[in-house]
């Protein structure tokens, strides 16, 4: 009998993949993927495991599929870029047992310091076929049908949910998971898996890739003759002349839009890439107008005008390269207020009740108590008096760039902060550069930055935010952390012996002490060469919610004789646990944990 | 039956809990629940919302539309601002009347807005409104956690689709038994305080 649960999506797509039999997973952390992972630890007789970045969990997936293992990558849209140089070959090569890699977009940028749409680069690219779910439970069952059709075709699939995919709740109903596992075995297929130049003798002499490159180009008949019997695709009926395209979530906010308005129109809805050719041909002929709803680029506009042109069909295609808003996260909202610029009729069905009003916006911050406070802190009075720069992140301490910290100057991706160090020590310029990097970014992609920092000799002081978690995305465990995705115990790396065995000069500092901190940050920058600062302490929040100690407490209070209403504390170091009322810093009794940095930082002694 | 719910607030307020109680119980009346939070890094200071969306047919989108809210519960009141575009005329509004300021507030470069102003401006979006002051209720009791017991202990003596037996049991059901005492002091005490005349702002 099956049973129903109130299941986050990404709960209902590891079920997903579990009742399909899934037995290798790997991923990286990175919102909104992160709990597919986490989560497939219950699942008996899988191999589940915290890859150092999403190349590597790629490339063990398919070293499960080739096993004859069913198989699942799990990342981000930043983690698919990391990714690509594998997939542009997983893709020539096939796969045995069924692989599904996931990767989740985040349309309107809630978690990411980007947005884009793996759609392009897994399809468009890639020549993937990809599946694009319009609810979680949709999500779950388009998953389990990726692996049989991953097996029939010999493809990896791609499911892309976006955020309100991974990030919404509803009940999801529970099938039951495979009585047996299948058992692993290799079979030798060098022509496919030696991925090399040479010439095929059996091909008179064509070059392997070219071969392959046909392979996956004539994969694409088929995968269209799929599609186009696929449950994901469908044709509603409607009145007038006006078509909505509804793909994965857009097609949610399109039966949102249109049960508000009391309406009905054709819609198209479409879940899959390739698209269903014929399905597509058959309702762009019935409408003289339709409106593309996608997150988050204009992918399937496109290939709707395509279709169009090359069928003879005359009908406006509009898209979010042409009439809808171009970026950020579609809703309901967005379909209505659209659909009132194209059909007048709509204009006058619009609920609402209250414009928006502008309120003042909350910031990202370090946690109180939090050690990257103390090291920013003193990381900002040292580029203050040796005129430093500071190249950041991604990470817990990007915050450290928003105000009031205000101390790196760049943050772009996994493990460019030293890198892009190099470049600017490797320019002359006269200041001391520092890269400031995590535990987590540093295994994942900044120790070939770090090795390139000390093989070419950049004067360049690298901080290791060493905080012993992927504190970010909620305390995933990486080779730093000394247990594994399970929470057994595993082998530890030692950053500071990797560095120090690559050649760096490595430093330690207190982040809790701030004068002892600033004093090291000074003296590594004088060093020639590249030098590595370890400021090691445990996240605060993952620490204290397990009850562990990470600095001795120090209850302390405002003399409101002393204090000035200066706001240094404030204004320079941020604490949240900080107010400032009448003139005079308050400390917030509620949310204060004491770790008594505001002192060191008060230079009235007002705060003792 | 359709119920929509937007409850806003700040990090570590219970504000996922709160929604999750919410669905459970619905779930269990047999009813079809849909919804999803935006988590602005909330351990980091940042905004959190959760939609909640309860019918006894389909339910298409997990976000609650603009002008769609029946109820809108802000655990911080700013926070509730925020999503004032979310409500419904003739909505509900209750608000915990304890402010969390934002780091910019703090230096003197944004405005926290005065009480009065806040609930003036979400009249204008309701027909109904209640204000009570659960953080402080909760510390009074000894710890700031039951704030969110008690606001869902209000927000049921006010919302007749969510019967109090039944919620209670849905929080209950998903604390440690050790706990159930106080937080059945707190959500009888959320229930008493938004009985109260004051506590009545529209």
């Amino acid at each position: 009998m099956s049973e129903k649960k109130f299941l986050m999506g990404n709960h209902a797509i590891a079920r997903g993949a579990a009742e399909a039999g899934a037995t290798v997973v790997a991923g990286y952390p990175g919102t909104p993927a992160s709990e597919i992972v986490e989560d497939y630890v219950q699942y008996p007789g899988a191999y589940v495991e915290w890859a150092a970045n999403e190349k590597v969990a790629t490339e063990i997936a398919i070293g499960g599929s080739l096993c004859n293992q069913r198989s699942l990558a799990v990342m981000k849209h930043n983690g698919t870029n990391v990714a690509t140089d594998f997939i542009m070959h997983l893709n020539f090569t096939g796969v045995k047992g069924g692989m599904v890699l996931l990767s989740a977009d985040d349309p309107g940028a809630n978690s990411s310091q980007n947005e884009e749409d793996t759609r392009i680069l897994v399809h468009t690219y890639g020549h993937l076929p990809v599946f694009d779910p319009s609810t979680p439970a949709e999500a779950k069952a388009m998953i389990k049908d990726a692996y049989e059709l991953s097996e029939k075709t010999e493809l990896c699939f791609v499911l892309r949910p976006v955020m309100r995919i991974c990030h919404a709740r509803s009940i999801i109903e529970l099938e039951p998971l495979p009585d047996k596992l299948r058992e692993p075995s290799l079979e030798n297929d060098r022509s496919r898996y030696v991925m090399s130049a040479v010439a095929e003798p059996a091909y008179g002499g064509t070059l392997r890739p070219v071969i392959r490159h046909r392979w996956l180009n004539q994969k694409q008949e088929e995968l269209s003759a799929i599609m186009e019997e696929s449950p994901y695709n469908w044709i509603e009926e409607g009145e007038g002349e006006v078509g909505l395209v509804g793909c994965g979530i857009g097609y949610s906010y399109i039966k949102e839009a249109l049960e508000i308005a009391g309406k009905k129109l054709p819609i198209l809805k479409l879940g899959t890439l390739p698209l269903p050719r014929q399905k597509v041909i058959q309702f762009l002929r019935s409408v003289k107008k339709v409106l593309v709803y996608e997150e988050v680029e204009p992918v399937v506009a496109r290939m709707l005008r395509e279709i169009a042109y090359t069928e003879g069909i005359e009908v406006e295609v509009l898209g979010r390269d042409n009439f809808l808003p171009p970026e950020g996260e579609m809703s309901a909202t967005y379909v209505l207020k659209s659909l009132g610029q194209v059909v007048p009729s709509f204009k006058d069905d619009l609920p609402f009740a209250h414009e928006p009003i502008p309120v003042p916006t909350r910031i990202r911050s370090q946690c109180v108590g939090c050690p990257y406070r103390g090291m920013l802190h003193a990381l900002k009075t040292t580029i203050r008096k040796n005129k430093g720069i500071v190249t950041g992140d991604i990470g817990c301490h990007d915050a450290g760039s928003f105000a009031p910290m205000e101390v790196q100057s760049t943050i772009y991706c996994m493990g460019s902060s030293i890198p892009m160090a190099i470049g600017m020590a490797k320019t002359g310029i006269d200041r001391p550069i520092y890269a400031m990097i995590g535990d987590s970014t540093l295994f994942h992609n900044g120790i070939i930055g770090l090795l390139d920092a000390i093989y070419n000799q950049a004067n360049v002081t690298v901080i290791i935010n060493d905080n012993r978690t992927t504190a970010m995305t909620g305390f995933q465990p990486h080779p730093g952390s000394e247990v594994n995705v399970r929470g057994e115990e595993a082998p530890y790396m030692h950053i500071d012996k990797i560095a120090s065995a690559m050649g760096a000069k490595v430093y330690y500092i207190e982040p809790y002490d701030i004068e002892a901190t600033k004093n090291t940050f000074l003296e590594a920058a004088k060093e020639p060469g590249t030098k590595v600062v370890i400021a090691k302490a445990p996240c605060f929040l993952r620490s204290s919610r397990l009850g562990i100690k990470t600095f001795p407490e120090r209850v302390v209070k405002v003399d409101p004789e002393r204090c000035n209403g200066c706001k240094v504390c404030i204004n320079d170091f941020g604490c949240p646990a900080l107010i400032f009322k009448d003139g005079k810093v308050h400390i917030d009794e509620a949310t204060c944990v004491h770790c008594g940095l505001c002192a060191d930082v008060c230079k009235r002694g007002a705060i003792k | 039956m359709k119920l929509n719910l937007v409850i806003a607030g700040v990090g570590g307020q219970g504000n996922i809990f709160a929604s999750e109680v919410i669905a459970q119980y619905a779930m269990k009346k047999g009813y079809n629940v849909f919804g999803t939070e935006t988590i602005g890094a909330a351990q980091r200071g940042g905004s959190v919302v959760s939609h909640v969306r309860i019918a006894d047919g389909p339910i298409y989108s997990p976000l609650v539309p603009q002008g769609q809210a029946d109820y809108l519960v802000g655990f911080e009141p700013m926070e509730a601002l925020r999503y004032i575009n979310l409500t419904k005329p003739g909505a509900t509004f209750l608000i915990n009347r304890s402010q969390v300021p934002t780091i910019s507030i703090n230096m003197g470069l944004d405005r926290y807005p005065e009480e009065g102003e806040i609930i003036k401006t979400l009249s204008e979006a309701a027909s109904c409104g209640y204000a009570i002051d659960a953080t402080k209720a909760a510390a009074q009791m000894g710890n700031t956690i039951y704030t969110n017991v008690i606001l869902l202990g209000a927000l049921s003596k006010i919302c007749p689709q969510l019967e109090p037996e039944g919620i209670l049991e849905a929080i209950l059901g998903r604390l440690k038994p050790k706990t159930h005492e106080a937080n059945r002091r707190a959500f009888a005490l959320g229930q008493e305080l938004v009985s109260a005349p004051e506590a009545k702002v529209l």
